[in-house]
């Protein structure tokens, strides 16, 4: 029997068990190989050692300035658009008449291609036709050239991030119903605003939820390519250039296979640091009601 | 929520009237530029409530432009990749949840944690592998890996197999049925929503796939759709891209998407509930 079902194990699992051994660890260990090698592609690789690491540590401004900018991009983006969607999930927990219309219309932009929602957006933000800048000069504020201007183009980005917040909305909304409505109702007795009780009472039942959001924003902010490529190619003056357009433009345009995988490491080192961190962190502000964090 | 004061009410309406038309303008602002003349585009006079209806745009894209051709290449992407990502990560998720062998708790562990490693780790080597079997310029890249089981799927997959009552597969089992037969009659079946909510996820991913097409596809004729619009936008000579048709190409990636996720996001909403929970704990 243990062995038939030991044969039936293998079977049913194969797909994965192939796949993992030929397009993940397969991959894996040959990218930590080329990472110690100067390969290019075309000419035979030669062992380096930790010379990848090395020039893109200590001698490589460019790596360093599209870290910067990474960083840069996560560290404003994603606390302002967690903010931004736990303000939206507010109003859209409230039972109001034509609610369902709000949350389907706050919702689609996050669905938007990036591919379609980047070329809008070079529209949107574009200096003095741009839809962003005429909204501005209604209220008297010159706005700035956006993608074209290398102190404007990180918060450009940031507010084309903001136009898809409502994809983290959703998660939100749901545990907003999962809140016991007793809480509620024993805090308005006591006589709190919906305000207070929101901060009190919703805010501390979400934390859940929000860490979830927090962590997939990190890896997603930090993995952050196509908005870039296509709306400035990392220009101007580099000060849109990030990790992964980076890594691309080695790997792609320059062939520098080797260099590429150095700066693959080192990318997926700073992903798992910073997620690490933040779960550490989950002890210190995420509330999990008792008993159940162990469900 | 209890009650809600007129005054509340008044600034919920407010707020959400308010956020509604800011992130509804991009759309608006996506179809008047669709909708442009020519010589509109060229000035790049575009005005954010449609003042032209350049319906001709719409036909022009597809005999100037290969949109037809695009869209074709996408659809077949996109089709074969859902195929391939649903079949084979609910064969994968019965094994991890009703087969017990040696090693199988092991291999889920390897499973959960390779979900951890960032695309960007496996591109170059994978963008190597398929260089040498010459699949460079072919669809293949694209919808090969799709029939291995993504991590995440089989995991979402054997959460919902595992809520299935075991009584029901030893009763089949004392039928006489094996795992093949308790897996395509029994189980498979009962997982159709969580299967769908990954046709959802696996479609919205590949119908939007811009990074895959970028690194593997430079035959126009082999674009799907995503690359195809960006394609759109590099003209030489320092000529204004067509934006207007660019615009009606970018309605055609982001239509099907909002279509299903009208239609879909029963079955997103519910494995996004289950899936991000679980995430949590």
């Amino acid at each position: 029997m243990g062995k038939r079902e030991g044969k039936w194990f293998y079977l049913f699992i194969s797909p994965w068990l192939i796949g993992f051994i030929g397009l993940t660890l397969g991959p894996i260990l040959f990218s930590i190989y080329m990472s110690f090698t100067d390969w290019d592609l075309f000419q035979s690789p030669h062992f380096i050692g930790f010379g990848n690491y090395k020039t893109l540590l200590t001698d490589d401004p460019l790596f360093w300035k599209s870290v910067g900018n990474t960083f840069f991009y996560a560290l404003i983006s994603i606390p302002v658009g967690m903010a931004i969607s736990l303000w939206i999930a507010y109003y859209l927990n409230k039972k109001l008449k034509g609610i369902t219309f709000f949350r389907i219309l706050f919702y689609l932009p996050s669905v938007v291609p990036v591919v379609a929602s980047s070329l809008l957006f070079i529209h949107l933000l574009a200096p003095t036709e741009g839809l962003i800048n005429k909204g501005l000069a209604i209220f008297g504020i010159h706005g700035p050239a956006w993608l074209l201007d290398p102190h404007w183009v990180k918060p450009a980005l940031i507010v084309m991030s903001l136009w898809g917040v409502g994809g983290g909305v959703v998660l939100l909304l749901a545990g907003m119903k999962g809140v016991p409505q007793e809480l509620y109702e024993a805090a308005a007795i006591d006589g709190a605003r919906s305000t207070q009780s929101f901060f009190h009472i919703t805010f501390p039942m979400l934390t859940p939820v929000i860490f979830f959001n927090l962590v997939t924003g990190i890896i997603g902010a930090l993995q952050t390519f196509a908005q870039v490529f296509i709306t400035t190619a990392g220009g101007p003056d580099n000060s849109s250039q990030m990790v992964v357009p980076y890594l691309f433009q080695n790997a792609f345009q320059f062939y520098k296979m080797g260099y590429a995988s150095s700066i693959a490491w080192v990318l997926f080192i700073m992903i798992m640091a910073l997620t690490l961190l933040v779960f550490r962190s989950s002890a210190l502000w995420v509330h999990y009601e008792e008993g159940k964090a162990n469900e | 929520m209890s009650k809600i004061s007129h005054v509340e009410k008044a600034i919920a309406y407010i707020f959400l009237i308010v956020v509604g038309v800011l992130l509804a303008s991009p759309f608006l602002y996506m179809i008047s530029i669709a909708l442009a003349s020519d010589e509109t585009t060229v000035k790049s006079a575009f005005t954010f409530v449609p003042a032209e209806f350049e319906w001709s745009n719409f036909v022009t894209i597809f005999s100037n432009n290969n949109l037809g051709l695009y869209l074709k290449n996408s659809l077949i992407i996109t089709v074969i990749t859902i195929i391939g990502s649903v079949l084979s990560a609910s064969v994968v998720s019965y094994g991890f949840a009703r087969i017990k062998a040696k090693g199988s708790k092991i291999l889920f562990v390897v499973l959960l944690s390779t979900m951890m490693i960032p695309g960007e780790v496996t591109m170059v080597p994978q963008f190597i592998i398929f260089r040498n079997l010459g699949w460079v310029n072919t669809f293949y890249p694209l919808i090969v890996p799709s029939f291995f089981a993504g991590a995440f799927n089989v995991f979402l997959i054997r959460q919902f197999v595992m809520g299935i009552p075991k009584s029901l597969d030893e009763a089949a089992m004392i039928d006489g049925m094996g795992h093949p037969g308790i897996y395509w009659k029994i189980i498979m079946p009962l997982t159709y929503p969580i299967l769908a909510a990954i046709a959802i996820f696996s479609f919205s991913w590949n119908w939007g796939n811009f990074m895959g097409p970028l690194i593997y596809i430079n035959d126009p004729e082999k674009m799907p759709l995503a690359l195809g619009v960006q394609l759109l936008t590099t003209v030489g000579g320092g000529q204004m891209p067509p934006w207007n048709l660019v615009m009606v190409a970018s309605l055609f990636l982001t239509i099907p998407m909002v279509l299903v996720y009208l239609f879909g996001q029963r079955f997103v909403y519910e494995a996004n509930i289950s899936g991000g929970s679980s995430g949590i704990k």
